[in-house]
């Protein structure tokens, strides 16, 4: 078949009903992009020879190198069969699991699907995902049995053995459909039970009857399997080129033996065998020990075939064969040294494997116009939303869908899955095209005139200046020439797109029945319009035709197309729907199998090429439908991947194509909380404490963690005094552990603390804030609860004796007042506006106190990690304050209060002195910054006065995990410190799901080795959950007789606290309690003998 | 008679001496590389694994044992345990390799911690992480001095930075209230400190709500301090990389 001509393909896809969208779908390895190589070279556009080695489709370099395939890529075709020409619209797909989002797109766009399997390996992991996906999407399977040379060449198994091998494999596939089909059944019976039930109790009747069955029985099933006979299956070697259908070789032994070829394709797979005498077909050839019809007729001849030329290379029986069949053989290949090359000439003329798919293809996949009426209403209904209570006006799009019309009045509506970056090189207004006599004409025209001209201009003075614009202009041609290219992949669904023509693009946030209101009835995306959230109104820029690595231009893309559209990347992030009608509703969003779980932290090489990093990361955002990119608060850019090789891919796309620097990518910071906890009842080898007798400690003295320095006075109950340096003031303070639930009501409640905060900062300077009344039903709910979670004698009336939160004035620990004969006005004040009790006073300093508690709060003495859960109680605050000191200082009072970070940071602390010199000399700086720094140390020392105790973020993980990996799953989990939660099985299949917290300081790698260790079988979803305490001391060391025998001198091996500290600290270049050398006489350089 | 043959003869490798002077006699004492600052932070707790010998030399190099006497009288004790405790803890040593390079290392990292948590990228208002800090550190050929504070060797690094990388100070946000009187005076002088005004409210007092750069704060309070004689208030939110 020639080269397709452009035209013939526009032509084409004018005719809806003979088109088919198709992609091929099936497990990483299985033949996809070979077997499309396969269709590629039917249409002439690649040589028959390359194909399945070429894999066209494959245009990215590092997919050539890895021999992978790393993204859907869309191709049309032109296949003529029985005198009818059919468009077909091929999406390559990858087969990795990192990539199955890239499934995800290319199957939302088709009709139909092509399944892949291995004849070896049979159904794989990503087969179910695919048959899965191409389920959801109610898109048609048909399926290619793939790698058949490998049962004759590799395994060597007779065509018996071969046949109930491919039996089996046909089981395995139909078993996965079946399961799927049953558990949607199961579904749906759920929903009518849970129905039923719901309308029993409201009729209140008595007798209940139960329907046992579970409805299999009702629902027909007998289309979805797939079976040779029903002609949905077809046999293939896609390397060697070869591939057939039963029904080719019914046509052909139904001319040769006389039996009529419906017969022939009924019995030609199945229990059938040929009784020779009796010129009969029977049944029951396993019974009797005889060949099956399909071995006897099909295989067989192919194993002679492979025997004849790859085993023996009998080459008088290979011409008798080839006569036989009357093809012809070029001599060359005849005479090719490589039997392979031979082989893949013979099969490819006698069964050619792109006649046997694309004409399946044709005939059992329905065209864009025999969209079913239920697929229609999955797409059109977001989320949970049922389709009848969608706007009218857009239900009535139902029937443009269904129609599939390309008529001028048909609205237009295209799905966008995913966007692709080209360089913009590839694009077709940039390509190289050969010139025509005229233009060459024209050109040395120009040539001509501007020799002539630059002559004349050379007299002059201006040259100089004609050149610089030249060059400034030949300059911003370069860097356009950089620029990526975004391409939205794309299917249009009713209408005829046209170029140039405005429409609406629609996100996928979008609601038609908000837009429908704010918008004028019947108005088009040309008018002016008020703009409606996630709606904008763009112009076409420009159509292509997808043609693998290359892109074709069109003016008009008609219903049932798959398109490329070109500047979108203004309007679209990832996917869209774009339609003439603001009625249409945005699409459902795809259904991805893989969630993006591995995340990194990217950095540039050289620190002023961050910009660069900034912006290729953008555009990686949006070419790839998978990758996440963030920006934390710490100022980390972070990658999130769907696994390694997806993340090694974005990697190489942002060196080389986005942002075009060097960088590196490492694991993310992880962050910590510190704690106090009550001081534990049982040790480390659950041996009640006080109890055991302490040993003596052998060699480590185990000295008091902290070494109070002087003016500091710890109690045994925690409570911590401390004085300034110029002992004018003394503060108490004591660390309470706050109970869980109020540190999880302080942290969902941060906006409502803050509101507070702002509040009493007005106040205070005798301003009001007026705060709506539904805020201030929250604050006070906030407070019952906060109340009745703080019950008990220790906690008496101290919700209304708050003083601050903090850190940064709305976090999960408190400052409480319990300062006797003080009352300040409380955080509460906002809900007592009203009431105006009696004015509570102020005292000098009190902001001084606050602030120290929240510096205290922001970096805690274990890593410098912000506080959590810690109640932090002043229990005495003395002054011995002159009064004109008072009085001097309260006036810079405010100016000093937050500013303590400020005040050792500063180079200038001379000239404060100098300031201060004016009424009282104090050496030891001003009064307010000692008081901060005295409050600060004095909340240290109460945490260190508590056991201690790190507080790591948890991921919580789903996992779904088939029953034979599930101890695998296990496996791994406990190695990484993660707890099972619970496990259970989805009904109705095999699958387990399994509830999981995770430490996040885990994490990293835990996707890759999770699938690793279950060869796929297991993929697991973290979502970040909560804090939780580590129930371990990072700073215990053993102490009773059982905990020396359990853990040893040292200990030094399982504490995962200290560990986890350590590497904090080491990371922030804070002091480790760590040797340089662990044993100081392995460090001996010198010989000994000397 | 002794007898000097090498088999009574201790030989010793791998030597950090420390020294002391004490009652106008040098001693000295035989430990191990690389750990005598582990043993004064308390990282290392087993004296064995610091001590080479708990002998106590008046040279170590030569091998002459210190007298008895003269330990006596210089430190009060016959017990060589607690005289070599007493030298390790006080004694003067040469700081070994890699003592003094996980301690410049350490100084490395906390420069870098402090620049991180002090700067802000001005294009995105957002810290720029620690590594990356320390990459540009190395890129500018930063080098650690041990006997200046981190703090201020961070700032110098600040300033060197900025040549080379997009780095700001992260912005201090003020609200001060003057008197009217002294407003517009104030104002003027006031205005070169300022980066940028965010609010302004001029009715019987000036109010306004302003960023500055956190190194010129001195200089704004002891001005505002000084020129309204404490009539002004000064007060600080927070600095501008925890709002965002």
């Amino acid at each position: 078949m020639g080269h397709t001509s452009l035209e013939k393909i526009i032509a084409l896809q004018k005719k809806t009903p003979h088109i088919r969208n198709l992609c091929i779908l099936a497990h990483v390895d299985h033949g996809k992009t070979t077997l499309a190589d396969c269709l590629v070279a039917s249409n002439g556009i690649i040589s028959s020879r390359l194909a399945g080695k070429l894999r066209y489709l494959d245009s990215r370099e590092d997919e050539q190198i890895r021999g992978i395939t790393m993204k859907s890529s869309a191709i049309s075709l032109h296949y003529t069969t029985g005198g009818n020409e059919y468009l077909i619209n091929l999406i390559d797909s990858p087969g990795h699991v990192d990539f199955s989002s890239e499934v995800s797109t290319a199957v939302r766009l088709c009709d139909g699907a092509i399944v892949v399997v291995d004849a070896v390996e049979g159904v794989c992991p990503q087969t179910q995902v695919v048959l899965r996906q191409a389920w959801l999407e109610n898109i048609r399977p048909v399926l290619v049995i793939n790698k058949i040379d490998r049962l004759i060449v590799e395994l060597k198994l007779t065509s018996q053995e071969a046949y109930t091998h491919l039996q089996k494999i046909l089981e395995q596939v139909n078993a996965v459909t079946g399961s799927l089909f049953t558990s949607k059944v199961l579904e749906e019976r759920a929903e009518k039970d849970a129905e039923a039930q719901s309308s029993c109790t409201e009729n209140g009747s008595g007798d209940q009857v139960y329907d046992w069955s579970a409805g299999l029985e009702e629902t027909d099933d007998s289309d979805l399997y797939f079976s040779p006979d029903r002609g949905n299956v077809v046999f293939a070697s896609a390397i060697d080129g070869w591939g057939f259908s039963i029904h080719q070789f019914a046509e052909m032994y139904s001319q040769k033996m006389g039996i009529r070829s419906s017969v022939l394709l009924k019995t030609l797979w199945g229990d059938f065998y040929l009784n020779a005498k009796a010129k009969k077909i029977m049944k029951g050839a396993q019974s009797k020990g005889k060949k099956p019809l399909f071995v006897q007729l099909v295989l067989d001849n192919i194993w002679s075939m492979y025997d004849a030329v790859v085993t023996r290379r009998d080459k008088e029986k290979v011409e008798k064969m080839v006569t036989s069949l009357g093809l012809k053989v070029m001599s060359r290949d005849l005479r090719h040294s490589d039997p392979k090359v031979l082989l893949s000439a013979i099969c490819s003329q006698w069964l050619p494997v792109s006649q046997a798919v694309l004409s399946m293809v044709c005939e059992k996949l329905p065209s864009p116009a025999e969209i079913s009426a239920e697929r229609v209403e999955k797409l059109m209904s977001v989320g949970a939303r049922r389709f009848d209570s969608l706007p009218e006006q857009t239900q009535e799009l139902k029937k443009a869908f269904l129609d599939c019309s390309a008529d001028e009045t048909a609205p237009v509506i295209v799905f966008v899955s995913k966007m692709f970056a080209v360089d913009s090189k590839a694009l077709p207004q940039n390509k190289q095209r050969p010139l025509t006599q005229e233009e060459i004409a024209q050109r040395r025209e120009q040539a001509r005139q501007r020799h002539a001209e630059r002559q004349a201009a050379n007299q002059s003075a201006e040259n100089a200046l004609c050149a610089q614009t030249e060059a400034l202009s030949v300059k911003t041609a370069v860097e356009e020439d950089n620029k990526e290219h975004f391409v939205a992949f794309a299917r249009v669904y009713s209408g005829v797109l046209r170029k140039g023509q405005k429409v609406f693009v629609l996100g996928p946030k979008y609601d038609p029945s908000l837009a429908l209101r704010a918008l004028p009835e019947g108005c088009s995306a040309a008018d002016v319009l008020p703009s409606v959230p996630h709606m904008a109104c763009c112009t076409v820029d420009s159509l292509y035709l997808l043609m693998g690595r290359e892109l074709e231009e069109l003016d008009e893309v008609p219903t049932g197309n798959v398109l490329g559209i070109g500047g979108m990347e203004e309007f679209i992030l990832k996917s869209a729907t774009i339609s003439t009608s603001p009625s249409c509703p945005p699409f459902t969003p795809l259904n991805f199998e893989a969630t993006p779980i591995v995340r990194v932290a990217v950095e540039p090489k050289h620190p002023s090429e961050m910009p660069k990093l900034v912006r290729g990361m953008r555009l990686l955002n949006q070419a790839d439908p998978c990758a996440e990119v963030l920006i934390q608060e710490t100022g980390e850019h972070v990658l999130v991947t769907a696994g390694e090789v997806h993340l090694q891919r974005c990697l190489d796309d942002l060196r080389e194509r986005f942002a075009k620097i060097e960088i590196s990518a490492s694991k993310p910071i992880i962050p910590f909380r510190e704690t106090v906890i009550r001081p534990p009842k049982v040790d480390m080898v659950n041996e009640d404490m006080g109890k055991q007798q302490k040993v003596a400690v052998i060699h480590q003295v185990k000295e008091e963690q902290t070494k109070y320095p002087e003016g500091v006075q710890v109690d045994s109950t925690g409570l911590v005094t401390l004085t300034t340096p110029n002992k004018m003031a003394t503060v108490g303070v004591r660390a309470i552990p706050l109970p869980e639930e109020v540190t999880r009501l302080l942290e969902d409640n941060v906006e409502l603390i803050r509101t507070m905060e702002q509040f009493s900062l007005f106040a205070w300077e005798d301003k009001t804030l007026d705060i709506n009344q539904k805020i201030l039903e929250n604050i006070q709910e906030f407070k019952v609860k906060l109340e009745s979670n703080l019950q008990g004698r220790k906690w008496r009336g101290a919700v209304e004796r708050i003083w601050a939160f903090g850190p940064r004035r709305c976090g999960p620990n408190i400052l409480l007042n319990s300062v006797e004969g003080y009352r300040r006005p409380s955080v509460w004040q906002c809900l007592e506006r009203e009431k105006e009790t009696e004015k509570a006073e102020i005292r000098d300093f009190d902001n001084s106190i606050a602030s120290g508690f929240q510096l205290a709060t922001l970096s805690g003495p274990m890593c410098e990690e912000p506080l959590m859960g810690v109640c932090f109680s002043v229990e005495t605050w003395d002054m011995k304050l002159s009064a004109p000191l008072a009085q001097q200082d309260s006036i810079d009072e405010d100016s000093q209060t937050a500013e303590p970070n400020i005040d050792n940071q500063n180079e200038s602390s001379d000239t404060h002195e100098t300031n201060a010199a004016g009424s009282s000399v104090d050496c030891y700086g001003p009064f307010s910054g000692q008081l901060i720094a005295a409050m600060k140390e004095a909340c240290r020392y109460a945490f260190q006065a508590k056991p201690q105790r790190l507080m790591a973020a948890m991921y919580t993980c789903e996992i779904m995990a088939t029953a034979e990996v599930l101890g695998r799953v296990y496996a791994v989990l406990s190695k990484r410190e993660g707890r099972v939660l619970q496990e259970e099985m989805k009904e109705g299949t095999d699958m387990f799901i399994i509830k999981a917290v995770l430490p996040v300081a885990e994490s990293f790698g835990f996707a890759d080795e999770i699938r690793k260790r279950t060869s796929g079988l297991a993929s697991p979803q973290l979502v970040f959950s909560h804090w939780e305490v580590i129930s371990s001391d990072p700073f215990w060391v053993p102490t009773t007789e059982e905990e020396y025998l359990h853990f040893g001198e040292k200990a030094d091996s399982s504490n995962q606290a200290l560990k986890y500290m350590n590497a904090v600290r080491r990371r922030k270049g804070l002091y480790v309690e760590e040797k340089i050398v662990e044993h100081a006489e392995k460090q001996r350089t010198l010989s000994k003998n000397k | 008679m002794s007898i000097f043959t090498p088999t009574n003869q201790i030989r010793l490798t791998n030597v950090a001496v420390v020294r002391m002077k004490k009652g106008g006699k040098r001693f000295e004492i035989a430990c191990y590389k690389n750990k005598v600052m582990s043993w004064r932070s308390g990282a290392e707790k087993d004296l064995d694994e610091v001590l080479q010998t708990n002998t106590v030399f008046v040279n170590v190099s030569k091998g002459q044992v210190a007298k008895k006497d003269d330990l006596s009288s210089a430190f009060g004790t016959e017990d060589l345990t607690e005289i070599c405790k007493q030298i390790l803890a006080k004694g003067e040593l040469q700081v070994s390799d890699r003592e003094r390079q996980s301690q410049l290392e350490q100084m490395f990292r906390d420069i870098a911690t402090i620049v991180a948590e002090k700067c802000v990228n001005p294009e995105t208002k957002r810290p720029y992480t620690v590594s990356l800090i320390e990459r540009a550190m190395k890129d500018i050929h930063f080098s650690v001095k041990a006997n200046k504070s981190t703090k201020q060797q961070a700032l110098e690094v600040i300033k060197q930075l900025q040549q080379s990388i997009q780095i700001q100070r992260a912005h201090m946000r003020l609200r001060f209230v003057l008197p009217a009187r002294d407003g517009k005076r104030l104002k003027e002088k006031l205005r070169p400190l300022i980066k940028t005004v965010e609010n302004e409210d001029f009715d019987e007092q000036l109010e306004m709500v302003c960023l500055i750069d956190p190194g010129c704060f001195r200089d704004i309070d002891e001005l505002i301090r000084c020129e309204t004689k404490g009539k002004g208030t000064l007060e600080r939110f927070s600095t501008l990389s925890e709002d965002v």
